[in-house]
């Protein structure tokens, strides 16, 4: 991708020698999470960050002094386990042509994994040699996405807050499953901004967060809040620059 | 597994982790206000209650939550022209008028209002105390002419069973209000317990064994039984205690000898087992049975039978039971006598202290959710004879 960018803007060797490129490692902390937390979500009873890592291919091409654009591929795994207490709360599960929906009160349980390729593009505004800030956007593109869990330990009013009150238990088969992977999109795409510092010749820290604009359901999907892929990401670059690289070799 | 997350955790992601649940914590918004309205238990308190109830015991009722009607059932000779029943209701709710306020219930029913502690939603009661007199009935009559949609959905039928002095009862109940959590698409003839316009003479009632669809999968509850009883259904433990939701029984003055009526029963192609997969060697069969038992423990406790005791409970005095219901598409009478297992108390029959179920199921192991989606057992013109004491 970023080859077909630099090819055209036109290959050019001293624009070329100047692009930096790096590889990036980092964790994310976040997941997907309510813009803002309702006020129906009463407490955490638990959260897990699963094992969210990212690893990087970007690239930073320098076009004003101070100014560069950043862009690169990215792979993100991410999960989240979150349990929480709710009051109020509504809730829609969909299952085949059937619907049960209505206010719960109780305890939901929402495991989630998704792994995204996305491809950020960025401006790039350097302070000195060392420090840097990005900001723009990113599409990101779901290869795997799993969005589920559990009403439990709770009551359901059916419809209305006074319609049929029923009960859910705890056990498989007496709460409330869902399962929503297939109303989560393929697509998604957000803000993206970040901080690179630089403190040797090669490496490097940035941090890096991630604002899913698009949402993480399909728009026709209401049976959960709206919920946004959130992530803050911190991590180490080592980078490299073309220019040197070619200097080294001729040397 | 938690642990070992955390143990690898980076200090910097503790750090903001910990960030996170301050977050968290400090924008949950101000605890909402509660948004129910109902009256979940009903009391009297009387100077005598001996005097006043027909049972101790009732003088606390549980409502349910689909209960809009409250009764008490007290002795025909009760004043019960100034009265203040209490009342406990969900979280933040209000009642008017005022629950201890007095009342004159000779009237007729009082009507009050609950509203949420949000003020959104409001509910309204109506609240008699009817002073009953002790029937000695020689039959009861059951010919299920009275059927209509449940009100407040319109979902699905419900049936009324006509009183010695005419007017129209509740005592039949049926699980149609559970099929409707798993099959809210579903019209009101494709319910398990549905109405037979043309029965044996006038209307019937005609119970199939229904796929549940994809939540009665997703939840192991694969079909539901056709079933109606003389008794209450409370949804409200129909997904997390599914046997203890059909409530078998009402408080019954006579004493039954025999049970009579007329059915066809067709058992479904093909018994599933508790996992959908079929029982090639088995043939459903249904269940026409009527029980008589205490409604009282040794300990003065209200009892009620339930789908895994309906059978045998300590508590049981007499049991009509058809046994095996042979399969016939012709309307086929039956008749079976009530088998005590003990001498009636009469003092015990005339102060309600025992409870009749008559329970009809299209599959018998229903509650277990093995059976043949499909079976129709269809009943009609149902009698309960009881003897006449001096």
């Amino acid at each position: 991708m970023l080859m077909a960018m630099t090819t055209a803007i036109g290959i050019n060797a001293s624009v070329l020698d100047s692009v930096r490129f790096d590889a990036r490692l980092g964790y994310a902390l976040g997941g997907t999470m309510p813009t803002h937390v309702g006020k129906e979500i009463r407490g955490i009873n638990s959260f897990i960050p699963g094992f969210n890592f990212t690893v990087a291919a970007e690239g930073t091409l320098p076009l004003a002094p101070h100014w560069a654009i950043h862009s690169g591929l990215r792979y993100e795994l991410g999960s989240m386990d979150v349990d929480s207490r709710v009051k109020n709360y509504d809730i829609e599960v969909v299952r085949g042509d059937e619907s049960l929906k209505g206010i719960f009160n109780g305890n939901v349980r929402i495991k989630t994994t998704q792994r995204r390729i996305t491809l950020p593009i960025q401006a790039q505004y350097d302070f000195n040699r060392d420090l840097s800030l990005r900001g723009g956007f990113f599409m990101g593109w779901l290869t795997n996405r799993k969005f589920w869990g559990w009403a439990y330990d709770g009551y359901l009013r059916e419809g209305t807050p006074v319609g049929p009150k029923i009960e859910m238990g705890t056990e498989p088969g007496d709460r409330g499953d869902f399962d929503f992977d297939k109303n989560m999109r393929h697509m998604q795409w957000g803000i993206d901004v970040g901080a690179d510092w630089r403190f040797s010749r090669h490496w490097g820290a940035f941090v890096e967060l991630t604002y899913g604009l698009s949402g993480l359901f399909k728009s026709d999907f209401h049976s959960v809040q709206t919920l946004r892929p959130i992530y803050g990401s911190i991590g180490v670059t080592y980078s490299i620059n073309l220019k040197n690289m070619f200097k080294k070799k001729t040397n | 597994m938690g642990h070992n997350y955390i143990s690898h955790i980076s200090p910097l992601a503790v750090l903001a982790m910990l960030a996170m649940t301050v977050l968290n914590t400090s924008c949950f918004g101000d605890e909402p206000d509660y948004c129910e309205a109902d009256i979940e238990t009903a009391t009297l308190h009387v100077s005598d209650p001996a005097a006043f109830f027909f049972q101790p015991t009732d003088s606390l009722q549980t409502v349910f939550s689909t209960d809009s009607v409250i009764t008490f059932a007290v002795r025909s000779d009760a004043d019960v022209t100034s009265l203040s029943p209490v009342f406990t209701l969900s979280p933040g709710a209000s009642i008017e008028p005022a629950s201890g306020s007095t009342h004159d219930f000779s009237q007729g029913a009082v009507i009050y209002t609950v509203t949420s502690e949000d003020r959104k939603w409001q509910r309204h009661y109506r609240v008699s105390v009817v002073p009953t007199m002790i029937t000695v009935a020689d039959t009861l009559c059951y010919d299920f002419e009275h059927f209509e949609l449940e009100t407040a959905t319109q979902r699905y039928y419900m049936w009324h069973n006509v009183l010695p002095d005419g007017s129209l009862g509740n005592d039949w109940a049926t699980a149609n209000a559970g099929f409707r959590i798993s099959m809210g698409s579903a019209q009101p003839m494709d319910y398990p317990t549905t109405p037979l316009v043309d029965g044996y003479d006038g209307a019937g009632v005609c119970l199939t064994t229904r796929d549940t669809g994809p939540f009665g999968r997703m939840a192991n509850k694969r079909l539901a039984a056709g079933n109606m009883f003389l008794g209450t259904f409370d949804i409200r433990i129909a997904m997390s205690d599914h046997l203890h939701a059909t409530r078998f029984g009402i408080p019954f003055t006579s004493k039954p000898e025999r049970f009579t009526g007329y059915y066809t029963f067709e058992p479904g192609a093909t018994v599933q087992d508790f996992y959908g997969n079929p029982i090639a060697s088995r043939t459903d069969s249904a269940s026409v049975y009527a029980v008589f038992y205490r409604n009282h423990d040794a300990q003065g406790n209200e009892v009620v039978l339930y789908g895994d005791n309906v059978l045998s409970s300590d508590l049981l005095v007499a049991v009509a039971n058809m046994g095996y219901v042979a399969p016939t598409t012709q309307w086929t009478p039956w008749d079976v006598k009530f088998e005590y297992r003990e001498e009636i108390d009469e003092q015990l029959l005339a102060s309600r202290g025992y409870s009749l179920a008559i329970v009809f199921s299209s599959s018998a192991s229903g509650g277990d959710f093995i059976g043949a989606i499909g079976s129709r057992l269809c009943v009609d013109k149902v009698r309960l004879i009881c003897s006449h004491e001096e």
